[in-house]
């Protein structure tokens, strides 16, 4: 027995030996920092499959024992960067491990392709403008492309509607919702007087408003596109009822986990808010319009995403418009009587999905219009309509280190029908598309964003082919360069297209550089540019300079236009010095000529103003659960024409200016909330100073008769103007932020 | 042929049993985390909050099959997004947050204390920014909120986060002590009656109304 019980005595030192050893820990240890070698403080350090590890200390250094004996897995782990493995040896001697990792691609660190663009998003950080940005500005009175008004790059032209851009007129710029073309996106077109936008902002959760460069994706625009992105879901649900000057409607949401439903109606009547606020404009019959809206939205599976939205409505009007050139005996300053009914169709429906953990998107969408306006223009039939039908699909590759490439086609048919002193015009067209753009990234420093759009039209018969390209280039931690060079073609106006076919594109070249810096709620944004026009469509009347915005160009036409601009804009805004106050301020400048339309010399369009600077403040003031936005805009003399100048004298026609525009406008709201329905109240006045403002000069007859004596100015619908309304959600679950208002 | 199909049951059940069940290992090394959990607070500096979701991280990272681990990995990271310096860090903290949260939800999908992250993850990005992120994570908040009590009518933490929520929302948009303490009330009855499934699942949010509920008329 002795020996048997010696033994495990004499295996107890070799048992206890090994369990020591068992026990005897490894101690690792070392330092973690960034590739520039600075300490990286609560990295995650640890043995893959085990407890063992410990988070990095201020100095990036950790220490931790492991019982793991031989080989283990070291892994690192650390927010906003690439995970870090390693196979290691573990032996009681260790040496430190000095561990670099590599920072995560993010928008701090990346470059983004920002010539021309001016984003407003609620997805991408880096962006300069917010969609809230668009509704809570005053001198904007929510409307979108009149916010698009007060950026850089935009000018400002208060008689007509939509978005000049750098030198460019209103029909070179294209309304897109959610990659499809709007064919009426304002209301119908009067003389002298600008129209909305029939789109609400809150539809919206994103706007990109071009000055140029833009991207190989859309076409049809010779100086920019206005890119509006709907919402994904409803903000609120249930009834809510908005009452003001203007209008009464009513809205109704409802959703689901995997769809919503919202439904609109309006109607308005201007007749209450014109005896108030005094009117320059002769009105026979004030605006009077009804409508509906309804979005639905299903998300059909985690990644698909289905939108429809339609929309109908009516509005009717009567004026008295002054047009010297129709003077008679009897009438003798040319006053012209014009009435319009307008009816409008828009529907869109677009389809997203994605695969592959969406390495491949899919963009498809479906558009139908259908506008008409029946008018009559000195008891002439002057009616028109235009039908617009398009399909598109965009479907994109996402490469690895941010790099892309996308392929997508469109095609359009467009009717248009016009009446003209008795004659009735048609034209149709078939219009096609295709795309290719790749977003190319050499580092994060370096991106390229080559591509190329061919497009052909039926009515003129022509194909186009159009290269673009863009790229940026980090020149430090908050700033970065951008550079920007495009073709751009545009199938020339209708109207000229009704009785000459034989047109071709419109063509303009664009190059771009811009320079931004964000940091720190402040950003500062300058960017130049240099624009080509050619093959702009030329006019040859044989009759005087005809002034009548609504004239119908009878002339012979061809494309032997051309022209240039040229400029550069800034844009500071700081939400940062003072707290609570958002203000922003931007200039613009451009030196333009072109010979194009009826012009028989190069001269400055009658649209152009070579300075705009607006700015733009806004506070919220919690204690009154109140906002006040107060807006400044000054915008310089634009040319007119002056009859009594030679028309074929590059120095003498269009030489005149008007005196510069100045506008303060003012807006605030405020918020309340009684027995759990959410009442809100705003109240704005556009033109606090009363001031006279003249977009344009005409001339008239004399007493005698004798033409174009007589000087008279084309101002605003109003001077000083205020508006009152509010808006009451019933719903105890209605939210509504600070910024709405 | 019985001795065999036993056999077989026993060697099924001795592979099955032991991976569902949790290794003492794991439930001292959760025991550990938890109880240096408890110890920290919003004055607690960021890299020590790090290092406490860091612990959660290691600990899922051996744990595949639990979502406590990742749940409360997510939940340091919560708190993380209120901590961070600017947008930019919140963001990222955020991210890691939601990175856990997938993780858990992938195997633990229709979870009320899952749901009851989401919204609070929801609710934190929208802090970062609210004059613009109020529209895309308002909703998400809510929806999480709803979702968590259909799972689990008695888990007070739903009403936890929608009273705080509503404590510090001005009275103008909804919010205020009359909006919040019924809520609040709730969050207190419910916390009477409810009970963990275990020491390691989640327990927090009475001691947070406290202090708010003294506000509340009794």
């Amino acid at each position: 027995m002795k020996p048997f019980l010696r033994l495990p005595f004499c295996l107890i030192p070799v048992l206890v030996g090994i369990s020591l050893s068992a026990s005897a820990q490894t101690v690792v240890s070392g330092r973690v920092t960034d590739q520039r070698g600075r300490a990286l403080p609560g990295a995650n350090v640890f043995l893959r499959g085990t407890y063992d590890g410990a988070t990095t200390d201020t100095t990036g250094a950790f220490r931790f024992a492991t019982t793991r004996q031989d080989t283990a897995t070291l892994l690192v782990t650390y927010v906003g960067y690439e995970s870090f493995v390693r196979p290691i040896k573990l032996q009681p001697e260790s040496t430190p491990i000095t561990i670099k990792l590599t920072e995560l691609a993010n928008e701090l660190n990346t470059v983004v392709i920002t010539a021309g663009a001016f984003e407003a998003s609620d997805e991408k950080k880096m962006t300069m403008l917010k969609p809230m940005d668009i509704v809570t500005t005053a001198g904007a009175a929510a409307d979108i492309t009149a916010a698009m008004n007060l950026l850089p790059g935009a000018q400002r032209v208060g008689e007509q509607e939509g978005v000049f851009v750098r030198g460019g007129s209103n029909l070179e710029t294209k309304v897109v919702i959610d990659g499809m073309i709007v064919q009426n996106p304002f209301f119908s077109s009067l003389p002298d007087v600008q129209s909305r936008g029939r789109f609400q902002p809150f539809m919206f959760k994103g706007t990109s408003f071009s000055t140029g460069g833009y991207s190989a994706q859309y076409g049809q625009a010779l100086s920019s596109v206005l890119l509006l992105n709907t919402v994904d879901r409803n903000i609120n649900n249930g009834l809510g009822i908005s009452l003001n000057l203007a209008n009464t409607g009513l809205s109704y949401d409802h959703s689901t986990v995997n769809s919503s439903i919202s439904a609109t109606g309006y109607y308005g009547n201007l007749k209450p808010l014109f005896a108030l606020v005094r009117q320059n404009i002769d009105w026979t019959r004030e605006p009077e319009f009804a409508g509906s809206s309804l979005t639905y939205r299903l998300k059909p599976s985690k990644t698909g995403m289905l939108k429809f939205y339609g929309m109908y409505s009516d509005s009717w009007l009567g004026m008295n418009f002054r047009d010297p050139g129709s003077a008679t005996t009897g009438n003798e300053t040319g006053l012209i009587n014009l009435r319009q009914h307008n009816r409008n169709f828009f529907t869109t429906s677009t389809y997203t999905d994605s695969w592959a953990e969406g390495r491949w998107l899919l963009n498809t969408g479906f558009s139908y219009s259908y506008d008409t306006d029946a008018t009559t223009y000195d008891t002439q039939d002057f009616g028109r309509s235009s039908e617009r039908a398009q399909v598109r699909a965009v479907i994109t590759r996402l490469l690895g280190g941010n790099s892309s490439i996308l392929f997508g086609a469109e095609a359009h048919t467009l009717t248009l029908k016009n009446a003209v002193d008795g004659i009735a015009y048609q034209l149709r067209d078939n219009y096609g598309a295709a795309f290719v753009e790749s977003q190319f990234y050499v580092s994060r420093n370096l991106a390229f964003q080559p591509g190329i759009r061919a497009e052909y039209s039926s009515v003129i018969g022509q194909f186009n082919l159009a290269p673009r390209l863009s790229l940026a280039y980090k020149t430090g931690v908050f700033s970065q360069v951008s550079l920007a060079y495009g073709q751009f073609y545009q199938t020339p106006d209708y109207r000229y297209l009704y009785r000459n076919t034989a047109l071709n594109f419109e063509r303009a070249d664009h190059l771009i550089l811009n320079y931004q810096i964000i940091r720190n709620k402040r950003t500062f944004r300058a960017e130049a540019f240099y624009k080509n026009y050619a093959a702009l469509v030329r006019e040859f009347t044989g009759a005087p300079y005809d002034v009548n915005p609504y004239r119908f160009p009878w002339g012979r036409t061809d494309n032997s236009g051309h022209g240039y601009a040229q400029g550069f804009d800034l844009f500071w805004r700081d939400q940062k010095t003072v707290k609570g106050l958002d203000y922003w301020v931007t200039y613009s400048y451009v030196d333009t000529k072109r010979l194009f339309q009826q012009y028989a010399v190069l001269a400055t369009p009658t649209f152009v103003s070579n300075h705009n600077v607006s700015l733009i403040t806004k506070r919220f003031f919690e204690k009154i659960s109140t906002n006040i936005s107060l807006t400044y805009t000054f915008t310089s003399g634009r040319p007119y024409y002056n009859p009594n100048r030679p028309a074929d004298s590059e120095r003498e026609f269009l030489s005149d200016r008007t005196p510069a525009v100045n506008n303060v406008s003012f807006s605030a709201s405020h918020i309340l909330r009684t027995k759990g329905n959410l009442i809100v109240l705003y109240a704005s006045v556009d033109n606090l100073l009363n001031s006279r403002n003249i977009f344009t000069y005409r001339y008239a007859a004399d007493q005698n008769g004798n033409p174009n004596r007589v000087r008279y100015a084309v101002g605003p619908q109003t001077y000083r103007s205020f508006f009152v309304g509010g808006l009451i959600m019933l719903s105890k679950k209605a939210k509504v932020d600070v910024n709405q208002l | 042929m019985k001795t065999l199909l036993t056999s077989i049951l026993i060697l099924l059940f001795a592979n099955v049993v032991p991976v569902h069940a949790q290794s003492d290992q794991y439930k001292q090394a959760m025991t550990d985390a938890l109880n240096k959990m408890k110890t920290q607070s919003e004055k607690t500096p960021v890299p020590d909050m790090l290092a406490m979701a860091n612990q959660f991280e290691r600990i899922a990272g051996v744990e595949t099959k639990e979502w406590l681990p990742r749940y409360y990995a997510g939940l340091m990271y919560v708190y993380l997004g209120f901590m961070g310096k600017d947008e930019t860090e919140k963001d990222k903290f955020l991210d890691q947050a939601d990175t856990n949260l997938k993780a858990a939800l992938a195997m633990a999908p229709d979870n009320d204390e899952l749901a009851v992250l989401k919204a609070y993850i929801a609710q934190s990005r929208m802090v970062v920014d609210p004059t613009n992120r109020w529209q895309q994570y308002g909703p998400l908040f809510q929806a999480g909120l709803e979702k968590a009590k259909s799972l689990n009518p008695n888990n007070p933490r739903p009403y936890v986060l929608e009273g705080t929520s509503l404590m510090y929302t001005p009275v103008q948009f909804g919010g205020g002590a009359d909006a919040a303490c019924p809520v609040l009330k709730q969050a207190a009855e419910k916390f009477a009656t409810f009970k963990p499934a275990s020491d390691l699942h989640p327990m927090w949010g009475k001691e947070q109304i406290e202090p708010m509920l003294t506000k509340c008329p009794k």
